[in-house]
């Protein structure tokens, strides 16, 4: 009885204001006189973004695929790396100060490194977005592996269980939590990573589409874009959260 | 095993804690400059460390200048955000309804990518200081008020109603008791937030390409001088060490003159 109107709540009053919000945008860009260059109304970006659709897909199809690729590439090493440094003490005794203090050091930064170092295509922004993200996945996997209950660890020895054995069956369930919420962090990154290495260095993707009609002043196109680039950024984000939901299940039911 | 010789191989363990990464950085160090002494590669790649040290001797005064740009930028953005983000997140919890009515919506753009909108601000504001530092306060703030909200939130039933039980306005509820209580949520936001608007200073200094690190960084990139670099790599490295102590500095601060200790997380 009471959890009907709830849900109607919860769900209703954020997306009544994002409406509220639109229109008024709407009406105080079109009675305010506001000029198109400096903020379009929200039906002319709408407009913009059916009219452009194929051009947009071109260029979202591009970041997007960088994004999932250093998506990938980080969660793989990430998680390889944390198992490296849960299992090697004096790999970890070397590395995990400098990777904490990583952590403090703005790292978006590197990105002009990157392309000194691998050029101007596609490798050196898959690079610097599996460097921005790998590191939220190390830590929090190095965290969970580690912070296995040291009861079920310690059961398993007694039933004489491998280090695989534990590995697989106590360690990864017990890390996969601190594991997941940092694939979503990474997802979040990957993104914020392929867009700051297009600002720098591209000639396609979202982020160039962005960057360059900035000095045409092409308003509109950039809002379009930064749209169709929240998309993407969701579109992973949800797959991941997807993903999150189906592995807690399995490892549940295992 | 005698029990001394143990002992000493305990401590000798206990120093390796502090002795292994040293080493590490170290030989680090020594392998890039003999290996640059000896197999040279271009200037535009790599520097060695020698070359690097030189360049942040020479180009002192020019380096503290961007250095200065970028340090003031920054703080004036987080300052800002802070402000923003707590009021946003106190004024967002003062019902269910507005909680609910905005709460997922800052969510929301807490989950797309909001660096792209850089440019934006450039259109808006110009090229100098107040498009950079209103973009900091645009990255940064969302986790500020994200994380006041949440503290807001999680204070325990009890005290409210202990308050409400010995009439406390809801004014003096919410500084003697909603808000010390969310302190250790809104400084693990201030730390985000702080890494954010580093983040929103130097990628407004790549977009806008006029002073500040990320400008030097820019330049010398695009002008094969890898030496200046590294050089603004290493002083931005401290300048993000240096701000991050200062906010737990302040945390503790905080704790102190709440007389209740707390900690909170740090980088996510």
């Amino acid at each position: 009885m009471k959890t009907a109107p709830n849900i109607a709540r919860v769900l209703g009053l954020p997306i009544a204001t994002g409406i509220t919000m639109c229109v008024v945008w709407h009406v105080a860009v079109t009675s305010g006189g506001v000029p198109q260059y400096l903020l379009p109304a929200p039906t002319e970006v709408a407009r913009k973004l059916i009219t452009s659709l194929p051009e947009l897909l071109g260029h979202a199809a591009i970041s997007g695929l960088e994004a999932v690729a250093s998506f990938l590439l980080a969660t793989a090493l990430g998680f390889a790396g944390a198992v490296a440094l849960v299992y090697a003490p004096l790999l970890r005794e070397i590395f995990y100060p400098s990777i904490v203090g990583f952590q403090l050091i703005p790292k978006v930064a590197l990105a002009p490194l990157f392309i000194v170092w691998l050029g101007t295509d596609s490798v050196s922004r898959i690079a610097f977005a599996t460097f921005l993200s790998f590191f939220p996945v190390l830590i929090s996997t190095m965290t969970g592996l580690q912070n296995a209950d040291p009861n079920a660890v310690r059961l398993s020895r007694s039933l004489t269980a491998s280090e695989w054995q534990t590995f697989v069956s106590v360690r990864i369930p017990f890390s996969l939590p601190y594991f997941f919420s940092a694939t979503k962090v990474a997802a979040t990154l990957a993104v914020t990573g392929i867009v700051v290495a297009e600002f720098i260095t591209a000639n396609a993707g979202l982020g160039f589409l962005i960057l360059s009609s900035t000095p045409r002043m092409e308003t509109l196109t950039i809002f379009a874009a930064i749209l169709m680039l929240c998309f993407v950024g969701l579109l992973l984000y949800g797959a991941v959260s997807l993903l999150e939901r189906a592995g807690r299940r399995w490892f549940k039911g295992a | 095993m005698s029990g001394t010789a143990r002992k000493r191989l305990s401590r000798l363990l206990g120093a390796r804690r502090v002795v292994a990464p040293l080493v590490f950085l170290l030989a680090l160090f020594i392998v890039w400059e003999t290996w640059l002494h000896y197999l040279p590669m271009s200037r535009a790649v790599i520097a060695p460390p020698s070359a690097i040290f030189a360049t942040l001797v020479n180009g002192f005064p020019i380096l503290m200048k961007h250095t200065l740009s970028t340090l003031i930028e920054i703080v004036q953005g987080f300052l800002l955000a802070a402000v923003v983000g707590i009021a946003i997140g106190a004024l967002i919890t003062i019902s269910t309804w507005t909680r609910q009515a905005f709460y997922p919506n800052i969510v929301f753009f807490q989950l797309i990518p909001k660096v792209a909108v850089a440019p934006l601000f450039v259109l808006w504001l110009g090229v100098g200081t107040p498009s950079r530092v209103a973009f900091a306060v645009f990255m940064a703030f969302f986790a500020i008020a994200i994380a006041t909200a949440t503290g807001l939130e999680n204070t325990k039933l009890e005290t409210i109603r202990l308050c409400r039980s010995l009439t406390a306005s809801h004014w003096q509820t919410f500084t003697k008791v909603r808000f010390p209580f969310a302190m250790p949520h809104i400084f693990a936001g201030l730390k985000v937030g702080m890494a954010m608007a580093m983040i929103g200073i130097i990628v407004g200094e790549f977009v806008t390409g006029q002073e500040g690190l990320g400008y030097v960084i820019m330049f010398a990139s695009s002008a094969g001088e890898s030496a200046p670099l590294y050089a603004a790599l290493l002083l931005l490295a401290a300048l993000g060490l240096a701000l991050y102590s200062c906010v737990l500095l302040a945390e503790l601060a905080v704790q102190r003159w709440y007389g209740a200790p707390f900690v909170s997380e740090g980088f996510a």
